[in-house]
């Protein structure tokens, strides 16, 4: 070193900055970048980690991170160009395998630069809210392999004729599809939505637009559901095996879309295999898979509901009003719950016991049970046949199981009131006569009565059975009472009823036959001796008697006849001929009893008693009676019935109408001064909707009658009409 | 005997380091060790069959050693720095963070260290960032300390006053809301969104009023985990309420302004329910005369509960609610007065009253000179609470008190913060703040 270099030295501040070599970013992102190609090259063995990893954090280190971060960028865009241009090459079947290579490698060369630069996604990435490699990688990815404008459609066509010879049925590379549809989820799933799902979802619509035109004009409804679960199946299957769980209800909804709704009226209204023969022909299997498959799609229930609606009405009206049937009440009820058993099955086995399904049959059967205003009558009768003796010998549950049958079909009515009416009337006869098969099936049916229609409605039934009890008693009291006394005269057997409990008539009167008069009288005073304040009056009408008669050759039977009968037979103890006019001036019954009452006795086959001339089927006045002494029959007794209609005939039904119109007005008028008690001011509308909502267990109010005895009321000043508004009423208390 | 097949020696700067790959695995996917031995890697051994790194030996051996115990020594002679800076480079610093201390506990809390700052005055707030480390916000200063307790460049205000900042959140570990004062005649003011590392804006968060964008004072901060942000609203205009904004957008979503005769504008503190889907908004003495707390339903736009002081007897003034908190769990709210006496409230029942807890008042008659008021913080099913110069810890369904965290230095507190499993309390001073951390669970 010369002297002279060194006298010539410059003053420097104390601290130099620090320079780095200029060229050495570049330098380290030329070993970066080379390796970035090697690693695509799938060159990597002769790598250092070591050395890359360290070369990577210094350049984020020493604030290189951007030329690190946009290297990375333009390198790995240059060989996805590349990577497009071969997979753009690949013929035909090639196309796809080729993509799915190149996707295979392009994750494993990202994963090895992703491990470089593991420091840069760790620091620098963050902080400067760069997108990190992994997903770069992805992004470039999807830019420009799968976006790139020779391979968008060209995949897209490829991946749906896949899907479109699977449906055809041909055997497809499933696998590859999957590792293909995998690749579009891993991009993001708007990647997949964009790129595959829309065009998928849209093509599958138009296929199965235009295959369920097909199928509607080849095979009937049942077959044409078969296909179309089978589709749904398919595709179900098909997203399981390759494509994205979330597809599954868009694929479906496709294809419930296209394949159900679109052709739902047509396929329930089908000929001949429609909803209607299903049900005709109880074809649970086929309505099992019409509910499965209408219920996916929005009303494809109600649609079905609604043609099983129209369908019961529709039978159910012909069922009611069909004259035969009308003519046999048990029959008639009998159909009614043969019907309700068919379509409570198909409810239960092929709509899977469906609430909605249920309603909608009730309320069908409700419609039609009420369009005959006799179904109350015949329910009641159908009960009658039962206990009388339809339920001899059968076990307890049997008849519990009819009996809640019964009681289904009493749900359906809307004039209960009227079944009351008849109900209590054939339980009179039935206990009257001593016909009922079994106390406990009577009790039994009164009990779920009550618990459907509350106490008011059974506590005259209910007394009925009192009554008939107490009876017992004060007849064995009476005997007793009476001892030796009566010991030659006839027995009698007296039922105390209490009025209003049992169906009462006009009281009709008769000359007993002094025999029984006497006793009769006996009875007559042990009883009001025993009661205090009580009225009897004699039901001649509803009793019947045992009597003992001897024909010619002495042949004797025993006659069981209504009381009636006995009066008029007694007539002829003392007499052989009778005229019709003697015999109603000794008896006094009314006429058409009367007439009634001999027509059976003279005129019914094998049990004429009496003789009739002339011989004729009616009764008139001039017709003259003989005892007929070459009665005979095979058996000991012998029951005479009345000649009575088991139905009412029409005049009864009008007085039992009429009857029951005359019961609901006070009933009605209950109904409106509770109302207005409450509410003291109302409108007449809403009265009317009231008063029929508070009366709906018992009977369906008819407003015209509900405005009568509005009117009723306000004469008799429990309502008055507003001075101004006249549809308001006002309650006066 | 066979050579252990896992075995694995390095070299590290010229060190030799040999273990085993199992000890490795336990780094996890995210370090270098990983990515290394990432069956991609055709990694090739020196021919004396060891791979070299070019590191620090002496921190390499403790990172080893943190990988083999999972317990984290530093001799004296390693700086600390020098290590998490090792950490970062291996992609161990969750390792570092998981071994220095453990799962917060309120009743286990060790003082780590004393932070003393430069800043001039008092101290506004302290927050915790997710990650352990907090920023501290001074007039128009924030400063921001990561969980090394390196300060960052500090972000300042442009001499508008910092009144409350918060962490967005794991999601973007850097994003810091600050919400200042308006400056009048300067349109300034309202709430930015920050970089905590870079300290630059990223977006400003706007009350807009039918499209016209409005300057504003915003207040007490909240955030959800649906992404929102909430904060009390002072505007130019009468835009008093409490404005929502997208954190990701920046964008505001919604606005519930303040009803006649209450207050949120002015809200001291704001909390999210996660449970009920509701915000808490409490306004309390002495910022207002009377202390209004309520409950916000924002899809109703309602109300949903209330409480406020100036329904109850005057003669309540010594028992002035100076902090609120909601306890979803107990459905209750605790309130604190300026005794450190606990009030609760019954959330089921509408305006119902405080039941003060019988604690004694150990404070009452000695009263420092400068007192803070309380502040209230629940973690985790237990209660703090901070008064003057410690902060108390109460535990169990009747609230005990369990725990008390004092230090002699800094004078009293002013606001505490718990979050990264760390309690951050700010003296009102010395400008002095604590960092209280919970020690790993022992090995043996």
């Amino acid at each position: 070193m010369s002297s002279q270099k060194k006298r010539n030295f410059q003053i420097e501040a104390f601290k130099h900055r620090v320079v780095v070599d200029p060229k050495y970013a570049e330098k380290t992102w030329k070993i970066l970048e080379h390796a970035i190609h090697e690693i695509y090259h799938r060159n990597a063995s002769g790598l250092s980690f070591e050395e890359l990893y360290r070369n990577a954090y210094n350049m984020v280190l020493h604030k290189f991170g951007e030329k690190l971060y946009s290297g990375l960028v333009s390198t790995m865009t240059f060989h996805l160009k590349e990577i497009a241009a071969s997979v753009e090459a690949s013929q035909g079947p090639l196309f796809l395998e080729e993509l799915n290579r190149k996707w295979t490698e392009q994750n494993k060369a990202l994963q090895m630069i992703r491990d470089i630069l593991m420091y840069m996604d760790r620091t620098f990435i963050p902080s400067t809210h760069k997108t990190p490699v992994h997903e770069l990688g992805l992004n470039l990815w999807r830019d420009n392999i799968v976006h790139s404008t020779n391979i968008q459609t060209r995949l897209i066509d490829t991946l749906l004729e896949i899907v479109q010879r699977e449906r055809n049925g041909e055997v497809v590379d499933r696998g590859l599809m999957r590792n293909v549809v995998k690749m579009l989820i891993d991009l993001g799933p708007s990647v997949y939505q964009q790129d595959f799902e829309k065009p998928f979802l849209d093509v599958s619509s138009i296929f199965y637009r235009g295959e369920s035109q097909q199928f509607i004009e080849c095979f009937d409804c049942g077959e044409y559901l078969k296909k179309a679960e089978k589709r749904l199946i398919e595709e179900t299957e098909r997203v399981s095996h390759y494509l994205d769980a979330q597809s599954e209800v868009k694929i479906t909804n496709v294809v419930e879309k296209e394949m159900i709704e679109s052709q739902m009226t047509r396929l329930v209204h089908m000929e001949n295999s429609g909803l209607v023969s299903m049900i005709v022909d109880d074809k649970y299997d086929d309505l099992g898979r019409i509910y499965n498959l209408f219920r996916r799609v929005p009303n494809g229930l109600s649609v079905i509901r609604d043609v099983i609606t129209g369908h019961i009405r529709e039978t159910g009206k012909q069922l009611v009003t069909d004259p035969e049937r009308v003519k046999d009440p048990v029959e008639f009820v009998q159909g009614l719950l043969h019907e309700k058993a068919k379509h409570d099955k198909i409810v239960i086995l092929a709509f899977h016991s469906d609430k909605t399904f249920q309603n909608a049959l009730n309320s069908s059967f409700e419609y039609f049970i009420n369009l005959n205003p006799r179904s109350p009558e015949f329910i009641s009768l159908f009960v009658d046949d039962k206990l009388r003796k339809g339920l001899k010998g059968v076990s307890e549950e049997e008849v519990e199981t009819v009996l809640d049958k019964v009681m289904m079909l009493f749900r359906y009515l809307q004039e209960k009131d009227v079944f009351e009416k008849y109900y209590k009337q054939h339980l009179a006869k039935r206990l009257l006569s001593g016909r009922s098969v079994s106390e406990d099936a009577e009790r039994s049916l009164i009990l779920k009565l009550k618990t459907e229609c509350g106490y008011q409605f059974t506590s005259k039934l209910e007394g009925m059975f009192t009554d008939m009890k107490t009876s017992q008693d004060t007849m064995r009291g009476f005997y007793e009472a009476m001892g030796r006394t009566l010991a030659n005269g006839p027995m009698l057997s007296v039922h105390i009823l209490t009025t209003g409990s049992w169906p009462t008539q006009s009281t009709t009167t008769c000359n007993l036959p002094s025999e029984i008069l006497t006793v009769c009288d006996k009875f007559k005073t042990y009883y009001l001796g025993t009661h205090n304040g009580r009225r009897l009056t004699w039901q001649t009408n509803m009793g019947s008697a045992d009597i003992k008669a001897t024909f010619s050759g002495g042949q004797k039977h025993e006659l069981n006849v209504s009381t009636y009968q006995m009066c008029v037979l007694m007539l002829f103890n003392n007499a052989d001929r009778l005229g019709y006019k003697e015999i109603e001036q000794a008896v006094e019954i009314p006429t058409v009893e009367l007439k009634r009452c001999l027509q059976s006795l003279a005129c019914a086959k094998g049990k004429n008693v009496l003789r009739k001339e002339p011989m004729s089927k009616d009764v008139s006045e001039d017709d003259s009676f003989f005892f007929n002494e070459s009665f005979s029959s095979k058996l000991y007794k012998v029951k005479i019935g009345t000649v009575v209609a088991q139905k009412e005939s029409e005049p009864e039904k009008q007085e039992t109408r009429q009857r029951v119109e005359e019961d609901r007005k006070p009933q009605i008028e209950a109904a409106i001064v509770r109302i207005m008690k409450a509410r003291r001011v109302l409108d007449h509308n809403n009265i009317v909707a009231e008063v029929t909502k508070q009366l709906q267990s018992r009977f369906l109010a008819n407003p015209v009658v509900i405005k009568k005895r509005i009117e009723s009321l306000i004469e008799r000043e429990f309502l008055e009409r507003d001075r101004e508004d006249r549809k308001l009423y006002r309650y006066l208390a | 005997m066979a050579i252990q097949k896992d075995r694995v020696r390095f070299n590290v700067g010229g060190k030799i380091f040999e273990t085993t790959a199992t000890t490795l695995a336990i780094a996890g996917r995210e370090s270098y060790f990983a990515a290394m031995f990432d069956e991609n890697w055709d990694l090739q051994t020196n021919p004396a069959g060891e791979y070299f790194i070019d590191r620090n030996p002496d921190c390499f051996s403790i990172l080893l050693d943190l990988l083999r115990t999972g317990e984290l020594y530093i001799p004296p002679n390693v700086p600390e720095k020098l290590l998490y800076r090792e950490a970062l480079f291996y992609g161990l610093t969750d390792h570092i963070r998981s071994a220095k201390w453990g799962q917060f506990d309120g009743n286990r809390l060790h003082p780590l260290k004393s932070v003393t700052g430069r800043a001039p005055g008092d101290g506004t707030a302290i927050r915790a960032s997710p990650d352990g480390g907090c920023c501290v916000a001074h007039g128009s200063m924030v400063h921001i300390y990561d969980w090394m307790l390196e300060e960052h460049p500090p972000i300042n205000l442009d001499y508008q006053r910092v009144n409350d900042a918060g962490w967005v959140g794991s999601g973007d570990p850097t994003g810091l809301v600050i919400s200042t004062c308006e400056r009048l005649g300067r349109g300034q003011g309202g709430m930015g969104l920050f970089n905590s590392t870079t300290g630059e804006l990223r977006y400003k968060f706007n009350v807009t009023h039918e499209n016209v964008v409005k300057s504003y004072t915003a207040g007490a901060l909240c955030f959800n985990d649906g992404c929102n942000l909430f904060s009390s609203c002072k505007g130019r205009s009468n835009e008093y309420g409490i404005g929502v904004w997208d954190q990701n957008t920046g964008q505001q979503v919604d606005f519930f302004y303040e009803p006649h005769g209450w207050s949120l504008g002015d809200a001291d503190k704001l909390q999210w329910l996660n449970g009920s889907n509701c915000l808490l908004v409490a306004t309390l003495f002495p910022r207002k005369d009377n202390c209004y707390i309520s409950l916000l339903d924002f899809r109703s736009k309602s109300m949903v509960w209330s409480w406020s002081d100036m329904w109850s007897p005057a003669n309540s003034d010594d028992r002035r609610v100076r902090d609120a908190i909601a306890m979803e769990e107990n459905s209750s709210i605790c309130v604190v007065n300026e005794f450190e006496d606990l009030g609760f409230m019954d959330l089921r029942r509408e305006s119902g009253s405080v039941r003060w807890s019988s604690r004694s008042r150990l404070m009452k008659g000695k009263m420092p000179d400068e007192p803070c008021y309380p502040k209230l913080a629940l973690h985790e099913g237990q209660l703090f609470s901070s008064m003057n110069d410690c902060i108390s810890v109460f535990c169990g369904s009747d609230w005990v008190l369990t725990s008390r965290l004092r230090r002699s230095f800094g004078g009293s507190i002013c606001d505490f913060s718990i979050g990264g499993d760390r309690l951050f309390a700010l003296h009102s001073e010395e400008n002095v703040f604590d960092i209280w951390e919970t020690p790993p669970p022992s090995i043996v």
